[in-house]
C-alpha cells in the first residue's frame, strides 16, 4: 500500500454558520466529508483509501459546540470535544457513564480535538477495509475478514451480514445506553433519531455507519434526565490501555429500587457492527440486587446467540465478565 | 456506459467485480421505448372485432399451472424489489427476504420443469422455424402459444437458470438453516457470478416490463384473464388459434 507523506489536493471549507454548513452538504452530497476533529478523517486522506473532492469543516460553527440544559435533560453539540464533556461538570454529576467512555477514547491528544458528533460518526475499523481493498463494505463481494485464514480477532460475534466489522465508538455505547437522540439536520429540516436506531447493521447498511443520509450533518446528541443521577457502570478492554479501540466494552445503566434493579440497558461494544444491546441481560437482571449470586445469574446469557469468527472466540468470555463486574454491587 | 466494473483483487491483480447497475437506467429506458414504440405501433393498425368471451370456454390453464405462474411471478418481485432497491438508494434488511424469495423461486420453477418434462407437451412451447413464419404471416394463426410467447417464455427460461445458478453459488457465501458461510470462491470467479447475477437480473427486469405490457394490452387481457381464471371462451379460441395445432378440452 502506498503511503504518502501529504494530505491529497482537496476543497476545504469552512462554513462559520450552519445553515451554510447544510447547503454546502446539501450541494455536495456524497462529495462533502464532513469534518469534525479530523482523527478518523486524516488517516483515510493520507492513505489515498477515500478521496472525497470537498472537505465541510464544522468546527468553526458555534452552534455544534457546547452542552447545554435542555426540556429534558441535557443537549451536546455535535462539535463538542470529548475533553469538554470529560470536564464538564453536570455529564460528570448526572451522566457520569458518557464522561467515563469518553474519558477511555483514544489518548488525550485525540481526546483533545476529536469531537462526540466525530466519535460516534467513524468509519469501521477493519485493518482489510482501511487498506482499501474493495471489500463489500467498499463497495465489493468480498469480506476479506471471513476467510478461513483471515486475521478477525477483532471483529464481530453478533450481527455479520457479509461484512463482520465492528462499530469502534466508546462513546455510541454509553449513548446508547442512556436512552440518547441524535439530532440530525438537512436543508429539508431537523430529524431525530434514536441512538438506537442511528448505529446501522451491514445488513441495512453494508457501506456506512449510521443512518445520516448525504447532505444531513449530525448537530447534536440529546440525552433525556430519564438514567439522569442512576447508577452506570463503564469498562472498556484493549490490547493498550491508551489509544486503542475496544476488544470488547460495556455501558451499563441501572435504576435502583432499593437494593435490586428496576431497570437497566447493558450495551456493548466491539461485539457487533452496532452497539449491542443485551435485551436478555436486561430482563434477567430486573428485580435481581447487586451481588456475586446475580453476576453469575445473568452473565452466561451476554454472549447467547453469538457466532464467533476463527479468531474471537476469547470475547464471549470477556462480555460474561464484563456483565458480571457490572452486577456486582 | 460500462457493461461490467473491475476491482483490483488482494494481490493487486484486476478481476471482474460485478455488473455495471448503471446498464439498469439503460434497461428501462429500452424497455419503455419499445413499449411506447409498440403501443404507437398497435394503434395505427386496424382492429377486427373483439371476440366474446361468453359462450362455451376452452381450458388453457390447469389451476397448478397458474398458481405455478403467480408464485413465481410473486419471488420474481420480491427478489427484484430486495436486489434492486438497495442499489438505487432505498437501502433495508434485504438480503433476508432475498435468499427466501429465491427459495422459492427456485423450488417452483424445479417443479415447473419436471412437471413440463413428465406431465406436459414440451413441443407446445418450443420455438422453431415455423413460428418465424407464423410471426411474419397474418394469416397463420399458433397453436397453444405463439412466437411472442414462446419467445418470452424461451427468455424467461435462460435468464432464470441463469439468476438461479448463480444466485445459489452467492447463497454459499453467506449464513443459511443449513450451513455456515464460506469464503472459497477466488475473487475472479465470485466477480464473474455477481456479473453473471446482475446481467440476468437486468435482462429479467426487460423482459418483465415487456411481458407486464402485453399482458395488459387490450387485446391480449383474455390471456391474463385465462392465468387468473384457466379458461378462453370458444371465440377467443377462434380468432387467434389455429384449432388444428391446438385442441384444448371445453370447460364449464
Amino acid at each position: 500500500m502506498a503511503s504518502f507523506d501529504v494530505m491529497p489536493d482537496v476543497q476545504l471549507y469552512q462554513p462559520v454558520e450552519l445553515d451554510d454548513a447544510l447547503n454546502l452538504a446539501d450541494e455536495l452530497g456524497d462529495d462533502g466529508w464532513l469534518l469534525g476533529g479530523g482523527q478518523d478523517t486524516y488517516g483515510w486522506l493520507k492513505d489515498r483509501a477515500k478521496q472525497p473532492r470537498a472537505m465541510i469543516d464544522l468546527n468553526g460553527i458555534q452552534a455544534l459546540h457546547g452542552i447545554r440544559e435542555s426540556a429534558d435533560g441535557i443537549e451536546i453539540g455535535a462539535a463538542t470535544t470529548l475533553r469538554e464533556i470529560i470536564r464538564d461538570e453536570r455529564i460528570n454529576r448526572d451522566f457520569s457513564l458518557l464522561a467515563d467512555a469518553a474519558g477511555r477514547v483514544a489518548s488525550p491528544q485525540i481526546r483533545n480535538v476529536g469531537t462526540l458528533g466525530g466519535n460516534l460518526s467513524q468509519d469501521a475499523r477493519c485493518w482489510y477495509y482501511r487498506r482499501g481493498l474493495d471489500c463489500y463494505r467498499a463497495g465489493g463481494n468480498i469480506c476479506y475478514a471471513d476467510g478461513p485464514e483471515a486475521m478477525n480477532r477483532e471483529h464481530c460475534v453478533f450481527g455479520a451480514s457479509r461484512c463482520v466489522a465492528v462499530s469502534p465508538s466508546d462513546t455510541a455505547t454509553a449513548l446508547v445506553a442512556l436512552d440518547a437522540t441524535m439530532v440530525a439536520r438537512s436543508v429539508k429540516g431537523e430529524r431525530t433519531i434514536a441512538a438506537e436506531d442511528f448505529f446501522v447493521g451491514p445488513d441495512t447498511h453494508i457501506t456506512q455507519m449510521t443512518s445520516l443520509k448525504p447532505g444531513e450533518i449530525l448537530t447534536s446528541v440529546r440525552i433525556p434526565s430519564k438514567w439522569a443521577g442512576q447508577r452506570f457502570y463503564f469498562e472498556k478492554v484493549a490490547d493498550r490501555d491508551v489509544w486503542d479501540f475496544a476488544l470488547v466494552s460495556i455501558a451499563v445503566a441501572m435504576s435502583m429500587e432499593g437494593d435490586t434493579v428496576a431497570d437497566s440497558r447493558f450495551v456493548c461494544g466491539g461485539v457487533a457492527c452496532t452497539p449491542h444491546r443485551l435485551t436478555n441481560v436486561e430482563r434477567a437482571a430486573r428485580g435481581k440486587s447487586l451481588s456475586d449470586e446475580s453476576a453469575d445469574a445473568v452473565a452466561s446469557l451476554a454472549s447467547e446467540g453469538a457466532k464467533p469468527l476463527n479468531y474471537n472466540h476469547f470475547k464471549l468470555p470477556l462480555m460474561e465478565n464484563l456483565v458480571r463486574r457490572a452486577m456486582r454491587s | 456506459m460500462d457493461i461490467a466494473t473491475y476491482k483490483n483483487d488482494v494481490w493487486g491483480q484486476e478481476v471482474l467485480r460485478g455488473v455495471s447497475w448503471d446498464l439498469l437506467w439503460l434497461v428501462i429506458v429500452a424497455a419503455f421505448i419499445a413499449i411506447a414504440g409498440h403501443a404507437i405501433y398497435a394503434a395505427t393498425q386496424k382492429r377486427g372485432d373483439k371476440p366474446s368471451s361468453e359462450g362455451a370456454r376452452v381450458s388453457r390453464h390447469d389451476a397448478l399451472d397458474r398458481a405455478y405462474h403467480w408464485v413465481m411471478a410473486g419471488s420474481v418481485f420480491v427478489l427484484l424489489i430486495t436486489g434492486i432497491f438497495p442499489i438505487i438508494g432505498l437501502e433495508f434488511a434485504w438480503l433476508e427476504i432475498h435468499w427466501i424469495a429465491g427459495i422459492v423461486l427456485t423450488v417452483v420453477v424445479v417443479f415447473h420443469i419436471l412437471r413440463s418434462i413428465f406431465t406436459q407437451d414440451l413441443s407446445s412451447m418450443k420455438l422453431g422455424p415455423a413460428d418465424l413464419k407464423e410471426a411474419l404471416d397474418d394469416t397463420t394463426k399458433p397453436g397453444k402459444y405463439s412466437a411472442a410467447q414462446k419467445g418470452m417464455h424461451a427468455a424467461v427460461t435462460v435468464l432464470t437458470l441463469l439468476v438461479i445458478g448463480s444466485g445459489l453459488l452467492m447463497f454459499l457465501a453467506i449464513d443459511s438453516p443449513w450451513w455456515e458461510r464460506t469464503n472459497s470462491m477466488s475473487e475472479a470467479l465470485l466477480g464473474l457470478v455477481f456479473f453473471v447475477h446482475g446481467i440476468s437480473t437486468l435482462g429479467l427486469v426487460g423482459v418483465i416490463c415487456l411481458h407486464i405490457y402485453f399482458a395488459l394490452r387490450p387485446e391480449k387481457l383474455f390471456y391474463t384473464r385465462s392465468m387468473i381464471r384457466g379458461w378462453i371462451s370458444k371465440d377467443e379460441l377462434a380468432a387467434n388459434h389455429d384449432p388444428q395445432r391446438w385442441t384444448p378440452d371445453e370447460t364449464s
